[in-house]
């Protein structure tokens, strides 16, 4: 079992999470949605697997380059 | 034959020159998972098209009778080979003889201005660096009895200046570079470096420890990650060398030999009326949505033909090689997952891939979903404005036709910096463009600020003129005043454009050669 880090690309707001820890999650599952410049910007897993963990809840900010998920991969 | 003897004597220290720097360092460089200079060029060039010079050139020992007992080779291997059938020059260090640093000739083979620098200028034909050298050392002072004037040598960088503005220049940074080669890398049309084998600075760990303190390691100072994806110092990231050499064919297939000619057409199986159904749904109503606009790009360009430049650099706009019915465009798109949004590296990256179409004779088709540059702190911090403007500047300055497709917003100063205004000003809208100097939220708190605050529930009034304000934003109306040259179906911007394209190509060739940029960019 790989434990995968899914960061964040951009700077923002958490706005939703899409996936619960212990979802099973396929590459291109959106896991969050991240509020910034007025969009709804996806956090995309490229890769498969558990979802472990969540580090984020809503409204929290988060920086690019912020690891926001762990997957069991 | 009465100059048997000599003849024999110059092929046996032709096999001696390619024995690089004998078995043993080879052995030392093959177990780093690194080709020999050799062995990259030929990998790289068409097969047994590689035409050495200078193989002769190097230092060697001789006995008594002057017969010659050792020889070591010129640390450098240059020659003139084909790429797809097209003559190249190309040079690189050979690493495995003293870490490729000069070895004091008459005359450079290359690697800084030299013998091949000189042959791609006079020929007109591009040049590829294989970059694997560690440039300058202390070492050289106790060797010449005097330390050396930096950037004074036999070549300067005067040769590798002057190539920018007539061949393709490509530089792969193969090892690792610092001094003289880094400097050599950068001054190239393109650039890519191997992941984890490679690395890019301006000084070494060594001397970024003494001088500040500070212990970094080779890989976290200049590998891809900082290089490429940080700094975008380095274009593009290979994932062996392999990779590295199959990325330098395919960036040369799209450009000329040189600023004099038009970029080769390549034959094209795909149809040039291909419309395809998904780009009527592609862009969300939602202005909040993202999508994948390299999925836009790809149903638009033909299949296949897409060459991103700097990919993870920037990454709010898309730079990338692409041909239409054959034809070699460059496409600047935003990219909807960042927002879109031009910070100073996207507005960094725009402005030398616009800088590069037009040298060499490539229009350009913008893809535009731009709410504007970015604001804010940590953007005025970063200078925005003046990065912002450069791009703008060279705008003015283009001679190749240019084609602005508004996929949805257009705002600001980042939206004009997509349009012609030197040329063609054509304008292409989709229907769920939407343009202005600034977006309507925002805009109509500032604007009708007074009549806002006087009414009697602000967030309603503010709410009714934005709507009456929306209305008149339909990019219908503007195509009735002839704002945007036209409104279009999505789904024929490939017809549309191919057709445009093939005409403006007429007279493209009325404006090759050097593009003479006057004034000062701020």
């Amino acid at each position: 079992m790989a434990r995968i880090e899914i960061k964040s690309e951009i700077t923002g707001t958490v706005w939703k999470l899409m996936k619960q820890p212990g979802d099973q999650v396929e590459a291109g599952d959106t896991l969050i949605v991240i509020e910034s410049m007025k969009m709804e910007i996806p956090v995309i897993t490229e890769d498969g697997g558990t979802l472990k963990e969540i580090l984020v809840k809503e409204k929290d900010p988060v920086a690019e380059g912020q690891v926001v998920a762990v997957i069991d991969g | 034959m009465s100059w048997k003897a000599e003849i024999e004597e110059i092929h046996r220290r032709r096999r001696l020159a390619e024995q690089c720097g004998g078995p043993d360092a080879v052995a030392r460089h093959h177990a780093e998972g690194k080709l020999t200079i050799r062995e990259r060029i030929n990998a790289l060039l068409d097969p047994g098209s590689f035409q050495e010079v200078g193989q002769l050139a190097g230092k060697a020992t001789h006995d008594a009778d002057g017969k010659l007992t050792g020889f070591m080779p010129a640390p450098y291997v240059a020659g003139i080979g084909k790429i797809d059938d097209r003559l190249v020059a190309v040079g690189g260090e050979d690493y495995t003889i003293k870490g490729g640093a000069g070895f004091g000739g008459q005359r450079r083979k290359g690697g800084q201005g030299g013998f091949i620098e000189d042959l791609a200028c006079l020929y007109r034909i591009p040049l590829i660096n294989l970059v694997d050298g560690v440039g300058g050392s202390v070492e050289s002072i106790t060797r010449r009895g005097h330390s050396t004037f930096p950037g004074a040598g036999p070549d300067g960088f005067e040769r590798s200046v002057e190539l920018m503005g007539m061949v393709p220049v490509v530089s792969a940074v193969m090892g690792t570079a610092a001094g003289g080669p880094s400097g050599r890398a950068i001054l190239s049309h393109w650039t890519v470096m191997v992941k984890n084998h490679s690395q890019i600075f301006a000084a070494g760990p060594p001397v970024v420890e003494r001088a500040l303190g500070v212990k970094v390691t080779k890989e976290e100072l200049g590998g891809h990650r900082m290089a490429v994806d940080t700094a975008g110092t380095i274009d593009n990231s290979a994932e062996d060398e392999a990779d590295c050499l199959r990325q330098i064919r395919r960036f040369l297939s799209y450009l000329p030999s040189n600023v004099w000619e038009l970029p080769p057409r390549a034959p094209c199986d795909d149809p040039a009326d291909r419309c395809e159904d998904a780009l009527a749904d592609i862009v969300p109503r939602s202005p909040r949505q993202p999508y994948d606009m390299r999925k836009l790009i790809e149903m638009v360009v033909d299949r296949g033909s897409l060459f991103e430049i700097q990919p993870t650099f920037g990454r709010a706009v898309i730079t990338s090689l692409a041909r239409m019915n054959g034809m070699v465009v460059g496409v600047i798109a935003s990219n909807p997952m960042f927002g879109g949004v031009v910070e100073v590296k996207a507005a960094r990256k725009q402005t030398h891939f616009t800088e590069l179409c037009d040298s060499f004779n490539i229009p350009l088709i913008y893809f535009v979903d731009v709410p504007g540059f970015q604001i804010g702190m940590e953007a005025e911090a970063a200078g925005i404005l003046r990065i912002g403007m450069q791009g703008r500047y060279l705008n003015m300055q283009l001679s190749v036709p240019v084609y602005t497709v508004v996929v949805r917003k257009c705002y600001g100063m980042a939206g004009g910096s997509t349009i012609d205004r030197s040329g063609l000003n054509f304008k292409i809208a989709w229907p769920s463009a939407e343009w202005g100097s600034l977006p309507i939220e925002g805009g109509v708190k500032a604007a009708f600020r007074r009549e806002i605050e006087a009414a009697e529930d602000s967030v309603a009034k503010e709410a009714k003129i934005e709507a009456e304000i929306r209305r008149m934003t339909s990019p219908f109306l503007t195509a009735e005043a002839f704002g945007v040259e036209d409104l279009i179906d999505p789904r024929e911007t490939r017809p549309y454009l191919c057709a445009f394209l093939e005409a403006a190509a007429v007279g493209m060739k009325t404006r090759v050669g050097p593009k003479f940029r006057t004034g000062v960019r701020p």
